[in-house]
């Protein structure tokens, strides 16, 4: 009896694993266990902690029932700060990194002030700052591509342990983390009872204000810790950087069971959906598809699984309201 | 008293701040007073941005949001661009081609929202998604690495650099500063505004968006109305999209990747409501116009793209904080009346 529920709750996380694994033995039998090697097997695991501290940083502001559109702008910023500060002046790598952390955590205090202020939907509001933020990350990079830092970050970069690369154990250990903020903190469960049901929050006391505040202040700290990531990972910042961000960050959290309309969080799904969405880019390169066809099944697969919860939801909604009339 | 009336109007006040704006950079810089280089262009753009920023005020009217606006436009591009490169149709076939295509996916993404009941907002969201992806990959598979269809029909060159000063009635020709992409521009304004102050179906909309309960116990077919809406969207920014291709020249990817922010520019500014029940058409030509002033006088003055965007993004949040100071002044002041 407890393992169908157990199941039931976790149907999309178990059925994402599943693909995870039958997608990840499909590509090592077709490479003849060319991806089972040292070195593509890195590269796969490298660039996979992008993509889950993105998917994150949606995920938080998604379980308020919000959104934000300048993911990308914001880690470019970010990025482009750090870089900016340890080529051209000189600062301690640690410094830096604190400095880009704090920045991207302020971005996102701003967004999340803006909609308190205005009490406007998120989307707009991040959709002026992505605006504004832009702005900010040409000025700052111009042109260039800024890699005179010191080359003991990338190098963190590439060091791993028993394989799993430095990088993909930060963005791990942020997820374990972000995960006890939401089930063993107050403030944790309040975020989510606002986005649950805003006005059944209020009544018990919650303060949505103070809620949608610190959603997005997170989603900022998340996206700082997606930016030290990638600078990190990457040889050097340019302009372009977080410009592919912004389809990434929805597909992750989505794929992996969290739903638009807010409440709800699933960490480990955002995690495996972000391996899924990295081992259909992996299978682009390896048939040498174009790339367009990566963020069309995406976009296609993310659009049906929205309309798929939706439609679930909808249905236990109405066999609810069923059993009401009977009692 | 009658002077204070005036001034309440949003669109007077913007019309009053985008001719000083103009002045203003025209003082600054004299180059900005440059008919060919300057004024024509800008109202060109003007013109195309004001039938898309018509195509988000559509969907704004019952409270939706259309994020595929862009991606609508470059549809009908692609489809009007393939039709003259491989079927050799004429530029009005072609172009009616686009247009339909257009207004095929608003009817799917309005199908899809009324079926599903999922927010507006999510579906086109992933609409853009998927449409980017597949856009991207027709151009590609059929054209390779040039990905564009090039030929341009007979007539196409004549939309793009011809102004009304071509057009002539007798001895009287028009001022060599308007271009000729206002006359779809116009002929939309005044058909979307006739829509909605004047017929049943526009009614219906400003109600199903104004209270979405109250118009379906008054009878009004709300999903059908959902999905006008949405035809309607989808129709205008493939005319959008067209009136970009024409002035871009060729038929690429890239088209209507810039219009997300300008799309919702020019209604909000203009005094339309994000939360539906309230459009203000004339008032979308009027912000768009004040949008593209304040760009191109920027980049006159020699301020590069990064602090244009970040003038943009400005203006925007300025636009909405406006509103919301007012309601406050307006809660403050029903409050003392009590």
């Amino acid at each position: 009896m407890k393992l169908p529920i157990f199941f039931k709750n976790r149907m999309t996380e178990f059925s994402l694993s599943v693909i995870f694994v039958i997608g990840f033995l499909a590509l090592v039998l077709t490479s003849n266990g060319v991806f089972l090697s040292r070195a593509s097997l890195q590269g796969f695991l490298t660039y996979l902690a992008v993509p889950i501290a993105i998917g994150l940083a949606q995920m938080v502001v998604l379980c308020i029932g919000q959104m934000n559109l300048a993911v990308g702008t914001m880690g470019g910023v970010s990025c482009a700060i750090m870089a900016v500060l340890m080529a051209d002046h000189n600062l301690p790598i640690w410094l830096a990194i604190f400095i880009g952390l704090f920045s991207a955590t302020a971005m996102g205090a701003i967004n999340g002030a803006l909609v308190v202020l205005t009490q406007l939907n998120g989307f707009i509001i991040t959709l002026g700052t992505y605006t504004i933020l832009l702005g900010f990350q040409y000025r700052l990079v111009k042109t260039f591509t800024i890699d005179k830092y010191p080359s003991s970050l990338p190098e963190f970069g590439k060091r791993n342990i028993l394989g799993f690369p430095y990088i993909l154990v930060v963005a791990i250990i942020t997820a374990i983390l972000l995960s006890l903020f939401f089930s063993r903190t107050i403030i944790g469960r309040r975020v989510l009872a606002t986005g649950g049901n805003p006005l059944a929050a209020r009544l018990s006391g919650v303060s949505n204000n103070r809620s949608i505040f610190i959603a997005h202040t997170l989603s900022g700290l998340l996206i700082g810790v997606a930016s030290v990531i990638t600078i990190a990972s990457l040889p050097g910042i340019n302009r372009s950087i977080g410009g592919d961000w912004l389809l990434a960050s929805f597909a992750a959290p989505i794929i992996g069971g969290v739903l638009m309309s807010g409440g709800t969080i699933a960490i480990y799904g955002t995690v495996i959906a972000a391996g899924v969405v990295r081992l259909v880019d992996i299978a682009r390169a390896q048939y040498s598809l174009d790339p367009s066809i990566v963020s069309l099944s995406v976009g296609v697969v993310t659009l049906s699984t929205v309309a798929l919860s939706e439609w679930r939801r909808r249905r236990t909604e109405r066999q609810n309201e069923g059993m009401k009339e009977l009692i | 008293m009658k002077f204070k009336k005036i001034f309440n109007d949003q669109r007077v006040v913007l019309t009053l701040l985008t001719i000083a704006l103009f002045i203003f950079f025209g003082l600054r810089n004299s180059a900005f007073f440059n008919v060919d280089f300057v004024i024509y262009p800008l109202l060109r753009d003007g013109a195309t941005l004001t039938v898309i920023g018509l195509a988000q005020l559509c969907v704004l009217s019952i409270g939706h949001l259309n994020l595929a606006v862009g991606r609508m436009a470059a549809v009908s591009a692609l489809v009007a661009g393939a039709s003259y490169q491989y079927w050799g149709l004429t530029l009005v076939q072609g172009a009616i081609l686009g247009v339909l295509a257009g207004a095929l996916l608003g009817a799917i993404t309005g199908w899809i929202i009324v079926k599903s009941q999922v927010n507006a907002f999510i579906v086109t969201l992933a609409m853009d998604f998927a449409l980017l992806g597949l856009v991207t990959f027709i151009y590609v598979t059929f054209t390779g690495a040039t990905a564009a269809f090039t030929t341009k029909p007979a007539g196409m060159d004549y939309w793009r650099s011809k102004s009304l000063a071509d057009f002539c009635l007798g001895p009287i020709c028009g001022p060599k500063a308007l271009p000729m992409m206002l006359v779809p521009a116009i002929f939309c304004l005044i058909l979307v505004s006739f829509m909605f102050s004047k017929t049943r179906l526009g009614r219906e909309l400003l109600s199903t968006g104004s209270n979405l309960r109250a118009a379906k116990l008054s009878g009004i077919p709300v999903e059908n109305r959902v999905m006008t809406a949405h035809i309607f969207s989808g129709t205008l920014a493939g005319i959008g999209g067209l009136m970009l291709a024409y002035t871009n020249g060729s038929f690429t990817a890239a088209i209507g990747s810039q219009v997300m922010l300008p799309s919702f520019l020019g209604p909000v500014l203009g005094g339309t409501l994000l939360a539906g029940g309230a459009v203000a058409v004339l008032g979308t030509f009027i912000g768009t116009m004040m949008t593209l002033v304040i760009r191109q006088g920027l980049s006159v003055q020699g301020i590069g793209l990064e602090t244009l965007n970040i003038a943009l993004g400005l203006v925007l949040l300025l636009a909405l904080s406006v509103g919301q100071i007012q309601k406050m002044f307006t809660s403050i002041k029903l409050r003392g009346k009590k």
